[in-house]
Order: C-alpha cells, then sequence, then structure tokens
C-alpha cells in the first residue's frame, strides 16, 4: 500500500463521529479540488463514495478503512473506484450506476440492491436479497456481482438484469449456494453458481447449458475478480467448468406457460384411478363410459325423441259422435279420392245416414271440431251423410242361423237389426206402430227432414232387415215367448209414454208427440193461441208446427233456461215464439195457464212438452228398472242375461245416441253369439287439442264441397301425409316409408338430435317428443 | 294459441314471465339446436301465419288476400314450461339468433307457481344479490411499518387449525399427565363445504374430490371438502384420499352403514366429521334430494328406495335439547374413530347461534363450529325458505367469535363461516373479510359449482333448477346424458386453478396488514365499511 498516494480523511475528529452529512461534504470539497484518492476512515457513515460525478472525466479512487457504514457506493458513478479493506455493511452499491466496489471480506444484506450498471467484487458471502431489482440499461454495461462465497436468502428478487457471480467458497449450507427462495420474480439477468442450488422459483427462472462463450467469459470474469480480491491463486479450484451452473429468467413465454405441473389427466390416471381402481370413484358401483357427452347429441344420448303417434289419439270429432263413426277417416278418404268408400261408410255405423247425420242430428261432431278454437267453420259432416241417401248398403255376412228379436222399430232398434244383419244374423223386429223409424216418421216435422230423404232411408232398411212386424204389440205375455224363441232380444221400445205434470187440469193439455204426430197428418188446428209447458227441441217442434197450422201466439214457458238449441230453436224463434222462464204453472183451466204468480197465459191450446218415458210393463217382473227406466251394464245388458235395451227405454238421448248404443249392442250380442267374452272396445283417447297446428289453413275459408273439406280437415292426431316433418327436419332424419301396412313415418336415430322441430310444424298433431328411455 | 279460448286465472302472456326469450327470425337458420338443448322445453319451433293483403281503389282492382307460412322459434306461456334463464339456447346458437333476457318489470309468474296448492321449490340462492361482505374494505395497510409484506415475494403459511386447541397451560399439562390431547388438523382456510353424492353428479362430485386431491398431493395445499350428506363411495372411503374429506352427519342419516362398514379398512382417518343441524339457504328445514336424482347409484349409496323423494328432518330425531344433541352426536362421533378425529356441528346462522356455542365451549369434544348463513346455496328448498328465512353471516360470526373472546376462548374454539362468500366472485375478499370478523375457515359450495363447472345460476333467480335433475350444465343432474357434460378431470382442473388463484387473492390481502405466518383471525381492527350501523354492529371502523 502506498500511503503517500491517499489522501487521508478522518471520519471521527475529536473522539467524535463525524456526521454522514459533513464527511460527504468533506469528500465533496476533496473532489472539487482535483485530489483523486482519498482514504476514508469510516465510522459507519452513510453512502460514503458515492455520487463522485464531479470528478469527471477523471477517475476517483475511495479507500475504506474501518466500518464502512449503509449504502458504501450509492448511486455510484462510472469513474469511480471503491476498495473496502474489510467487511461491508447493507446495500453495498445500493442504486449503483458504474462504480467499480471491491469488498474484501463478506458484505451483508441487500448487495447491488437496485443497481443498473458497475461491479461489486466480495472477497467473502453476502446477505439476504443480494442482487435484488437489478437492471439493464442497454446503452450501457449490464451491472456485475462477484461473490466468493455464498449468497444469503430471498437473492435475486425482482432481478431484472445484470450477472450475478456466486462462487460458493466455503459456504455455509453447500447444497443452497443462494439461500432460501432465490430468484423469486426474476425477469431478467443471469446468475452464475458454482455447486448447489436446491431450489429457486422454477415460475421465474430456469438452468441452462452453460456454453463455451459464456464459459470464456466466467473464465476471464474469475481471473479478474480473484485479481481484485487478492486471491489469484484460488482460479485452479474455481475454473472446473463441471462444477459451474448457469440460471437464467423465463422468458414471458416460457412463465405464460405456468410451472411444470403434472397434468390432471396424468393424475388421474396415474394416482386418483391407481388408488381408487378402474373407472375411479364410483367404478365399482356402476361401468361409466369416460369422456363427455356433446351437448347436442343424436341417437342414445338425446334427452328427447320424436315419435309419430299417427292414430293414437281419436279426432275430437270421432271422439264426439254418439253413434261412434270415426269422422275423420272419412275425410281422410276424401283426400285420396275414395270419394264412395268415405260416403258408404257411414252404412257401416248407421241404417240412418242421410236422415240423422244428414239432417236430425245436432252434429256433436262439428260443435266440437277443432277448427271452432280458431273460430274456423267446422269441417260439414252433413254433405257426407247427405250424400248417402241413395248408396247402397254393405253385404251382409253369410247367416250365422242365430236369431235376435228387437221389440220397437225406432232408430235405436233399428240400429241393432242393421247392425245384426250386416253380421250374418237373423233380426226381428216387433214394432207396435204401423210404421218404422219411430218419432223420426211420427213426430219430427217435414221442415226438419225432407220426405224423400227418409224415405229413400226406410226402403232401404226394409229391405236390408227382412223380419219387420208392424203393428205387433207386445205384452208380458208374447215378450216371455219372444225371449224363448230367440237367443237374444233388445228392448228399443223407445220412451213412448209423455211425462205429465201433477197439477189440475192437466188433462185439459196434450201432449207434445201426440200434438206432433197429429200435426204431421194434418189432423190438428190449434187455435190461434198455444203456450207451451216445457221449452226443449220438441216444444220448439211444436211450435213451428202449430204456426204452421195458424197458431201466431205461441210461448214456451220452462222452470228454467229454456234447453232447446240448434235449428229447432231457431226455426220455432222465426215462427215468433216467446220463450218465457223461470215460470211455474198452477192450473190448466179452460181460458189457458194460470201461473203461480197468479198471472194467466191465455191459451187455446196447452202442450205439455217435458219427455217421455217408456212404458216398460211387458218386461214383467224378471227385469229389473231404475227410475222407470231398464237398468243396464255398459254393453247395455240387463239384469237379465239374455235381454238388453237401448234408447230411451235406458234414458232418454239424442236420436244418435239411440243408434250409437244399438251399435254397440250388436257388437256384443254378435261376441256372446260367437262365444266370446263380451267387450265393447274402447276408443283411444282424443288427441289434445293444443297439438293442432290450424296457421296452416286459410282462416276465411267455408269448407262447403266434399274436396274442400277433406282440404280444410285438421286431421287431427291422423297423419295428412303432407311431409311438412320431412322438408324441417334440421338434420333431415324423417323418412316416409311405404308399409304392407300403409306409409309410415319413420326418424333415423342417427340423424336426429330430438329437436322437437317435427312436432313444433306438424298440422295434425302426430309427432310427440317424447324422453328418451333412462340410461343407466 | 287458439282464440276462442277462455281464460284461467293462470293463463300468462310472454310479457308475465321472469325470462323472455329474444329472438332474431332473420338470423335464425332453423337448425333445431336451441329447442334441442332447452332443459325445460320453454321454447319450440311453431309455424305462423303471414296474411299478405295487396289492395287498390282503381277502377277494375281486383283485391288479393293470401296467406302465408313461416316458421320460427316460439316461447311457451305455460308456468311448467316458462323459461328459466339458464342461456343454453344462446350458448349453442350458430348464428347468436336468441337470448333469454331477463323481464326488467316485475314478473307475474310469481303468483302463479303454486299450481295444485304446490308451493315454489327450486335450487340455488336467495334471490337477492346484495352482500355487506362485498361492502366491507381493508383500511389497514402496512407501508413503511415493518413487517411490510409482499404477497408475490413472501413465504406465506395460509392455514387454518381445525380442532379444540388447549390453552398452552392445559395443554402441557395434559402431555405431562400423558392425559387427552384433542385432535387439531393444520388445514387450508378455504374448505368446499357439504354438497352430497346426490344433490351433485357422480362427474362433479369426482371432480370435486380429485382437484382436493391433486392440492394436496402436488400443490401441498391441505385443501379440505366436505361429502354433505349422502353417503360417500366405498372405494373413496378405503382410500388414502379419505383425510382430505370431512364426512358429514345429518338428520337422514344416509349412506352411515357403509361408512361403519368401510371404517376397519380405512388407510387413514377422514380429515373430520361434521354433525349438520341447519343449512343456511333454508334454516330450520331438512335436507331434500328429489325423486328426479334419486336413480340406482344413488338409492344404493344411500340405502334407499330408487325414485322417492328423500327429505331429512328438520332435527335429528331423539334429541331434545342443544346439550343433549352436542353431546350424544360429539361423544358418538368421536368414539367412531377412537377420539383421533375432530368433529364438529354445523348449524344455519341464527339469533340463537350463541346458546349453541357457548354450549360447545363447555364441551371438551367439541372441535368447533361452523355457521352458514342465509346466502348459502342448496339443491333443494321451499323458495319461501330460501328467500325469507335466515340470519346474514357476518354479524352471526362476529357475535360468536366476540363472546369467545369474552370467555378468553377465541383461539380454542374455531368459527367456520359459510354462505354467500363469493356470491358476487369476490371470494377473497369476503373470506379474508369473514376470517378478520372471527373465522378460523370458510366454506364454500355455490361458488365452486360457479368457477368449478360453469353453474349458470345467479342471485336473478335464473337457472335454479338444482331440485329437478335437468342442471344443463351436468352439475346436479343424475342423468348421464346430462352429467356426461361434465369432465371430472376439467373440474379438478378447475378447482386447482381456483384455489391457486385464491391464495395468491388471499395473499395481496393479508400482506399488506403485515400478516404472514398466521391468518388474522379475528383481526377486526383491519376493518371498515362505509356504514355506521353496520360498523358499530360489527364492531369495526366507519370509514368514508
Amino acid at each position: 500500500m502506498m500511503k503517500s498516494d491517499y489522501i487521508f480523511i478522518a471520519g471521527k475528529r475529536d473522539e467524535k463521529r463525524v456526521s454522514s452529512r459533513v464527511l460527504e461534504d468533506t469528500i465533496h470539497q476533496h473532489v472539487k479540488r482535483g485530489n483523486k484518492k482519498l482514504e476514508i476512515q469510516a465510522f459507519g457513515q452513510h453512502g460514503i463514495g458515492g455520487r463522485l460525478w464531479e470528478s469527471y472525466p477523471d477517475k476517483m479512487d475511495i479507500r475504506i478503512i474501518g466500518h464502512s457504514g449503509q449504502r458504501t457506493g450509492s448511486l455510484g458513478t462510472p469513474n469511480t473506484r471503491i476498495e473496502i479493506m474489510g467487511p461491508a455493511s447493507d446495500d453495498i452499491g445500493w442504486l449503483n450506476a458504474g462504480a467499480e466496489i471491491i469488498v474484501h471480506g463478506s458484505a451483508s444484506n441487500g448487495a447491488m440492491n437496485g443497481a443498473a450498471q458497475g461491479k461489486v467484487y466480495v472477497g467473502g458471502s453476502i446477505g439476504a436479497r443480494g442482487m435484488t431489482m437489478t437492471k439493464r440499461n442497454p446503452r450501457f454495461e449490464p451491472p456485475e456481482l462477484w461473490v466468493l462465497g455464498a449468497a444469503g436468502d430471498y437473492f435475486g428478487e425482482f432481478m431484472a438484469g445484470g450477472i450475478a457471480v456466486i462462487c460458493g467458497l466455503n459456504a455455509a449450507d453447500p447444497e443452497q449456494l443462494l439461500g432460501y427462495r432465490p430468484l423469486v420474480g426474476m425477469v431478467g439477468g443471469k446468475v452464475f453458481v458454482r455447486g448447489e442450488v436446491k431450489s429457486y422459483s422454477d415460475k421465474d427462472a430456469k438452468e441452462v447449458d452453460l456454453d463455451d462463450q459464456e464459459w470464456e467469459w466466467l473464465i476471464q470474469g474469475l481471473k479478474t475478480f480473484l485479481k481484485k480480491i487478492k486471491q489469484p491463486t484460488l482460479i485452479n479450484e474455481l475454473a472446473v467448468r463441471k462444477h459451474w451452473r448457469l440460471i437464467e429468467a423465463k422468458s414471458p413465454q416460457e412463465k405464460a406457460e405456468g410451472p411444470d405441473r403434472k397434468s390432471m389427466s396424468w393424475y388421474r390416471d396415474q394416482i386418483w384411478d391407481a388408488e381408487l381402481g378402474r373407472g375411479g370413484l364410483i367404478g365399482d358401483l356402476q361401468e361409466t363410459e369416460k369422456g363427455t357427452v356433446p351437448v347436442i347429441t343424436k341417437g342414445e344420448y338425446r334427452r328427447y325423441i320424436p315419435v309419430w303417434e299417427h292414430g293414437k289419439y281419436i279426432s275430437p270429432c270421432q271422439a264426439s259422435c254418439p253413434t261412434g263413426i270415426p269422422v275423420q277417416q272419412r275425410w281422410a278418404m276424401i283426400r285420396t279420392d275414395n270419394i264412395d268408400e268415405a260416403i258408404s261408410m257411414g252404412l257401416e255405423y248407421s241404417p240412418f245416414p242421410a236422415t240423422v247425420c244428414g239432417h236430425l242430428c245436432p252434429s256433436p261432431c262439428m260443435a266440437s271440431c277443432t277448427r271452432n278454437l280458431s273460430y274456423m267453420s267446422p269441417i260439414n259432416v252433413r254433405l257426407l251423410g247427405q250424400a248417402a241417401q241413395n248408396i247402397k248398403p254393405p253385404k251382409p255376412a253369410k247367416a250365422s242361423g242365430k236369431k235376435v228379436a228387437v221389440i220397437g222399430g225406432g232408430p235405436g232398434g233399428l240400429s241393432v237389426a242393421w247392425q245384426l244383419t250386416m253380421k250374418g244374423h237373423t233380426a226381428t223386429v216387433f214394432e207396435a206402430g204401423q210404421a218404422i223409424a219411430g218419432k223420426i216418421s211420427a213426430v219430427i216435422p217435414e221442415s226438419r227432414i225432407p220426405a224423400d230423404t227418409l224415405n229413400a232411408e226406410i226402403e232401404r232398411i226394409n229391405s236390408y232387415i227382412k223380419d219387420i212386424r208392424l203393428g205387433e204389440k207386445v205384452d208380458a205375455k208374447k215378450f216371455n215367448e219372444i225371449k224363448n224363441s230367440h237367443d237374444y232380444v233388445v228392448v228399443a221400445a223407445g220412451g213412448n209414454k209423455p211425462r205429465s205434470l201433477p197439477i189440475k187440469g192437466a188433462e185439459r193439455a196434450l201432449f207434445a208427440n201426440d200434438f206432433l204426430e197429429k200435426a204431421k197428418a194434418n189432423k190438428i188446428k190449434p187455435g190461434k193461441k198455444i203456450v207451451i209447458i216445457g221449452a226443449g227441441n220438441v216444444g220448439c217442434d211444436v211450435a213451428t208446427e202449430a204456426h204452421r197450422l195458424g197458431a201466431v201466439d205461441i210461448t214456451l214457458i220452462d222452470v228454467q233456461k229454456p234447453a232447446a238449441f240448434g235449428k229447432e230453436r231457431d226455426d220455432a224463434e222465426k215462427c215468433g215464439a216467446q220463450f218465457r222462464w223461470p215460470v211455474f204453472t198452477k192450473e190448466i183451466n179452460s181460458q189457458g195457464i194460470k201461473l203461480e204468480s197468479g198471472e194467466l197465459l191465455p191459451a187455446n191450446t196447452v202442450v205439455i212438452s217435458i219427455g217421455d218415458v217408456p212404458d216398460l210393463s211387458f218386461l214383467g217382473e224378471g227385469i229389473e228398472l231404475e227410475r222407470g227406466f231398464v237398468k243396464v251394464d255398459e254393453t247395455g245388458r240387463s239384469s237379465d242375461e239374455k235381454v238388453f235395451a237401448i234408447g230411451d227405454a235406458v234414458g232418454p238421448g239424442l236420436i244418435t245416441n239411440a243408434i250409437g248404443a244399438g251399435r254397440r249392442t250388436a257388437i256384443v250380442i254378435d261376441q256372446l253369439l260367437n262365444g266370446q267374452a263380451p267387450d265393447v272396445g274402447s276408443l283411444a283417447p282424443m288427441i289434445d287439442t293444443r297439438r293442432i297446428n290450424l296457421t296452416y289453413y286459410n282462416p276465411r275459408h267455408d269448407p262447403n264441397t266434399l274436396e274442400a273439406c277433406g282440404d280444410d280437415c285438421a286431421s287431427c292426431g291422423n297423419c295428412k301425409d303432407c311431409g311438412i316433418c320431412v322438408a324441417v327436419c334440421p338434420e333431415g332424419a324423417i323418412s316416409r316409408q311405404e308399409k304392407a301396412t300403409g306409409f309410415e313415418y319413420v326418424v333415423d336415430e342417427s340423424k336426429c338430435i330430438g329437436c322437437g322441430f317435427c312436432k313444433g310444424a306438424c298440422p295434425c298433431g302426430v309427432w310427440e317428443l317424447i324422453p328418451n328411455t333412462p340410461l343407466a | 294459441m287458439s282464440s276462442n279460448r277462455s281464460l284461467e286465472p293462470s293463463s300468462l302472456s310472454l310479457n308475465d314471465l321472469p325470462w323472455q326469450i329474444e329472438y332474431n327470425n332473420d338470423r335464425c337458420t332453423l337448425c333445431g339446436q336451441c329447442t334441442a338443448v332447452c332443459p325445460v322445453h320453454a321454447i319450440a319451433l311453431h309455424p305462423f301465419q303471414k296474411r299478405i293483403l295487396k289492395t287498390s281503389v282503381g277502377k277494375n282492382a281486383e283485391q288479393s288476400n293470401e296467406y302465408d307460412t313461416f316458421y320460427g322459434i316460439r316461447q311457451d306461456t305455460r308456468v311448467e314450461n316458462a323459461c328459466i334463464g339458464c342461456a343454453m339456447c344462446t350458448l349453442v346458437c350458430p348464428n347468436d339468433a336468441i337470448r333469454p333476457k331477463k323481464n326488467p318489470s316485475l314478473d307475474r309468474m310469481k303468483f302463479h307457481i303454486n299450481q295444485h296448492g304446490i308451493p315454489r321449490r327450486r335450487g340455488g340462492r336467495r334471490n337477492d344479490s346484495g352482500s355487506i361482505l362485498d361492502r366491507i374494505k381493508f383500511t389497514r395497510i402496512s407501508m413503511l411499518t415493518d413487517p411490510a409484506l409482499d404477497a408475490g415475494r413472501h413465504e406465506f403459511e395460509m392455514r387454518t387449525l381445525l380442532g379444540r386447541v388447549l390453552s398452552p397451560r392445559e395443554n402441557m399439562k395434559q402431555l405431562r399427565e400423558k392425559g387427552w390431547i384433542p385432535p387439531v388438523r393444520e388445514i387450508y382456510p378455504l374448505i368446499i363445504g357439504g354438497m352430497s353424492f346426490g344433490a351433485l353428479s357422480p362427474t362433479m362430485w369426482e371432480g370435486l374430490q380429485m382437484g382436493v386431491a391433486y392440492l394436496n398431493e402436488e400443490m401441498g395445499m391441505p385443501v379440505r371438502i366436505c361429502t354433505g350428506e349422502g353417503g360417500c363411495p366405498p372405494r373413496l372411503l378405503r382410500s388414502r384420499f379419505l383425510k382430505y374429506v370431512i364426512l358429514q352427519i345429518a338428520s337422514g342419516y344416509f349412506g352411515w352403514d357403509e361408512i361403519i362398514h368401510a371404517i376397519p379398512h380405512m388407510k387413514e382417518d377422514p380429515c373430520a366429521i361434521e354433525i349438520k343441524y341447519g343449512q343456511g339457504a333454508k334454516p330450520g328445514d331438512g335436507g331434500l334430494l328429489m325423486w328426479h336424482k334419486v336413480n340406482k347409484l344413488i338409492a344404493a349409496i344411500r340405502g334407499v328406495p330408487q325414485g322417492v323423494s328423500l327429505p331429512s328432518p328438520p332435527t335429528h330425531q331423539t334429541q331434545y335439547s342443544i346439550e343433549e344433541s352436542v353431546a350424544k352426536m360429539i361423544l358418538s362421533m368421536s368414539m367412531a374413530w377412537g377420539f383421533r378425529v375432530p368433529v364438529y356441528p354445523k348449524i344455519s346462522a341464527s339469533s340463537t347461534s350463541l346458546a349453541v356455542m357457548n354450549n360447545l365451549t363447555r364441551n371438551e369434544y367439541a372441535a368447533g363450529l361452523a355457521i352458514d348463513g342465509e346466502d348459502g346455496g342448496t339443491g333443494a328448498a321451499y323458495a319461501v325458505s330460501m328467500d325469507h328465512m335466515g340470519h346474514p353471516i357476518a354479524s352471526c360470526v362476529r357475535d360468536n367469535y366476540l363472546n369467545l373472546t369474552a370467555l378468553g376462548k377465541q383461539n380454542e374454539v374455531p368459527i367456520f363461516a359459510g354462505g354467500g362468500i363469493g356470491k358476487n366472485g369476490n371470494i377473497a375478499a369476503n373470506a379474508a373479510a369473514l376470517i378478520m370478523l372471527g373465522a378460523s375457515g370458510v366454506q364454500i359450495g355455490k361458488y365452486v359449482m360457479q368457477a368449478a363447472a360453469g353453474c349458470v345460476g345467479t342471485e336473478e333467480d335464473r337457472c335454479n333448477v338444482c331440485n329437478l335433475g335437468i342442471c344443463p350444465k351436468g352439475i346436479t343432474s343424475q342423468d348421464p346424458r346430462l352429467y356426461r357434460r361434465l369432465d371430472p378431470e376439467d373440474v379438478a382442473q378447475r378447482v386447482v386453478d381456483i384455489f391457486v388463484s385464491f391464495d395468491t387473492q388471499l395473499k395481496k390481502i393479508v400482506a399488506p396488514l403485515g400478516r404472514s405466518t398466521s391468518l388474522p383471525i379475528g383481526m377486526s381492527d383491519a376493518l371498515g365499511i362505509d356504514d355506521k350501523n353496520i360498523a358499530d354492529r360489527l364492531s369495526i371502523k366507519y370509514v368514508v
């Protein structure tokens, strides 16, 4: 040491430590005076040797003896060289911008913290947080930290540039030369380490190969370093390439990839399933395929599947027809040009298609027509009925030789006999009157049923049912004879006994049926004023006929809201009939009707029209009655096994009810005659009309020909074979196929996604979307 | 709809529905995906009629009136088919032509979801997105003082203790006298709360368990998950993963025979036993697994017939007082594992919870208390229970914690808080707030379903059909067609993501408070809120 070269600056005066501010001032005065070499006797003063930019362009040489304080050489400049002749305190080379600092001993925490240039050579180890926050400015050489020993904890945190060389000589923990948790947040720079680094932040840094160029740089640097710290002989010990490793910051791309974690599929396969067994958590309880099911699925993974429910439900028209005519099938026949078949089908169900379907029936089928739901006119079934007036009946089946007696030749009785004849049995009709068709021919006015229509159908019936006996009154004795000489007896005697009122003067009144029968034969004069007790449809017929026969003041009274409806009521109203209710009759006298209110309704004629009850006195004791009607089961069978009963003998109803009951009873009798168990069968349930789409029809169109009716019929529940579903299916999964039993629409489940478009678009409500079969 | 139909009281129009389908006919390609995916058949293809009038007043003009048909997607207005807003249609639509929109005005359907006299039941949560926890701020920030910690740089011990912690004096005494020291587990403070095998689909349940196991074994995070009440698959009971599992026993006692059979074969003790007395979402009401979800597998694991609804009684039968309940159940469960496993009750937050807590402090076997607040979720409950019953979690935890401090036992009986943590996505902040109010850890349920499996449920009454087994994401369904939409591996990966990210967030909160080596349990001086009444009620700072 050439003492004379350096100007000595004491850090203590008069046994008192010079403050950091005063020592700084002293150093700067020397720099200004041009002194280039200073030896400072330090007593822990802060930041010695930093900020010596005033010496430019000359170099400054600072030698520190004693205890150098914190942040020695902080904010150091490139023209400064500092040599600390012993150990250094915290933050050596803090924010170093170019100074060279040599420490002949160890340095404590924070060495090189925040440095961007300059070099710090430490001839021992360093404390915690060395080389942290260091930078690299491309306009200058990077900062370098050379450490002979090891680094303390948290080395290189947030290191953004620069080079650290840790030689690891005499390290306290040879396994971990960079201390605890080094290089957290490192984004730049590199670290050469001679020896082990058990762990570092692998999220931020990675070990790379030490290539020849790096090695050459390191050897040259080591030689310089050892020379600076005056230990050149260590070069041989340190310069063993295989002892060195190089750690660099990861690139942002590498960081983005994340730390080297095991993949979850590896974990599942190698650890999870290995511990639990094949199939994982519940592999022992159920077989589950691996892998996911897509959101839109085909085949068995569809949650819902479409079904072509053609014919599964019956249409409202069929469901509401008391006769049980499959109305809608007839329109389907019309659509396929089988017009004759459609018309003649009526005769398979009724002997009176034209009379009843075409004229007299209030047509519940039309009232229930789905088209009404959108205020479209219902499909006019009367056209079909009327068209049947002159067609031939179906050919009867082979004669069975069985005999069935039918008591009563009204619509119900003729229906049974018609059906039994069709099935090959011999039906004998016993009619008390002189004409068949009961009330249709006897009491219903001609205004409601054209005579030629009725006559044509009666003629057809007469030619079809061979044994119709007119004027055959049946009493108890005769009934027994009939019963004994026939396989079965059907009582279809009708409601031929009018109901009366228990009031004074009731005998002055006429019963409606008597009035109508006389009126039809023009054998009665009702006078100007007529009062009809009972404002039902029969009462309306009385009113209409009375009007025809000269009555002008026509009143229908009832105890409740009049039940009359439809054409009968319209006709009565056209005749000026007045409806009054609720009114209660007290007595009938010569002037008319006296009401309980005291009011007198003057009348020339009073007609009681409150319904009919059957006269069943001929049945004798053996057959159970209920409130004056024959008690029957659902097949029409009475308490006597051989005796059936239908129509008004069983309870009041429409003509169509009697015809339907006759048909069903004939089916049952046929089954019994063939030795089968009686089964009237049950119709399929009626379709939910919300399934029908009426948007395809012109709401202003009133179909008035058979063809137009066929087209406009919504074909509820029965496929119209329009092919809209085929067109609408987004996957092309539906096709029409011709089968032996007819056509069918079929879904290819390998294409179908279960969207339900077929259901949504179907005009007839044939497609349904149902839950797929549950998977285990 | 037919034009001459009659009105019924529950005839609703689109305007009355809570969710309305916005549909763009021009963009729609009629591919059928939306109707195929809709879980409730709220939409269907429909033919529409279009009337084309061409008229003129000119002389000899021909007036023309034609009808045409076009197709589009139509929303059903029947109550049973009302759109639930899940937006699966939007998810699958290739043309962005359809989406459900919340009815901005008060929907009228509320008045009609009680057809046949059955009040509304649903899954999900309370329909209220408000959160006191979201409003709590962490106001005590260390910057210059040491330790000012750095969440990215420092190492943290984010761990909590589950179990009865004896006072140092008592602990030393027991050690000296070779007495009984209660079992204590060091676990991660974010716990996946009880969601049963049955309430959740098998894929979801397995995914959660797998994710938890991965966190433990690959990430070194001692995360725990509670089974909920529905038993536990036999394989899990016999695996080493059982140590990550808190077994729950509730009033239905479903699946406990399997657990008993497995005890002699257990490789590990379970982490703990949770005795469920109440659920925050439906306090005072028992568990409910509706029949839709009780398939063969669930029936087998629970030991019940298939296809029946499984209600649990609102209370444990044969127990008639807090003292009896706590004493009997805790002792029975402790005995099952030779007093090696912590046993604690879970109750719904209630103004009566202090009574339970006081009782626990006097029961040496009680390992802690879990409290579930009103914002908790459920797989199935009556809407009225969900929406109107219950107690907020914050003040309940606070009251219990302050009560413990008054008894000098705040470090001895840990409180675990649940219900609405992360309901608006702020899971770490909510968890930290509860911890600083006095919870030793928090339990999450809905959050993990939303974050790990994409549950679309919201407090706006979106979806929430967990009870019906038709979960469009496959989270709460027992139908393979639905639950196989979910891959357990993906769920597990998301669980890992959630916990790792939560960990960073929690550190970002506690580091500035200067805490890194222990959770800031009860560190309420760090909390502030901009409402004087709440601040007073919770004994935290009022900051504006």
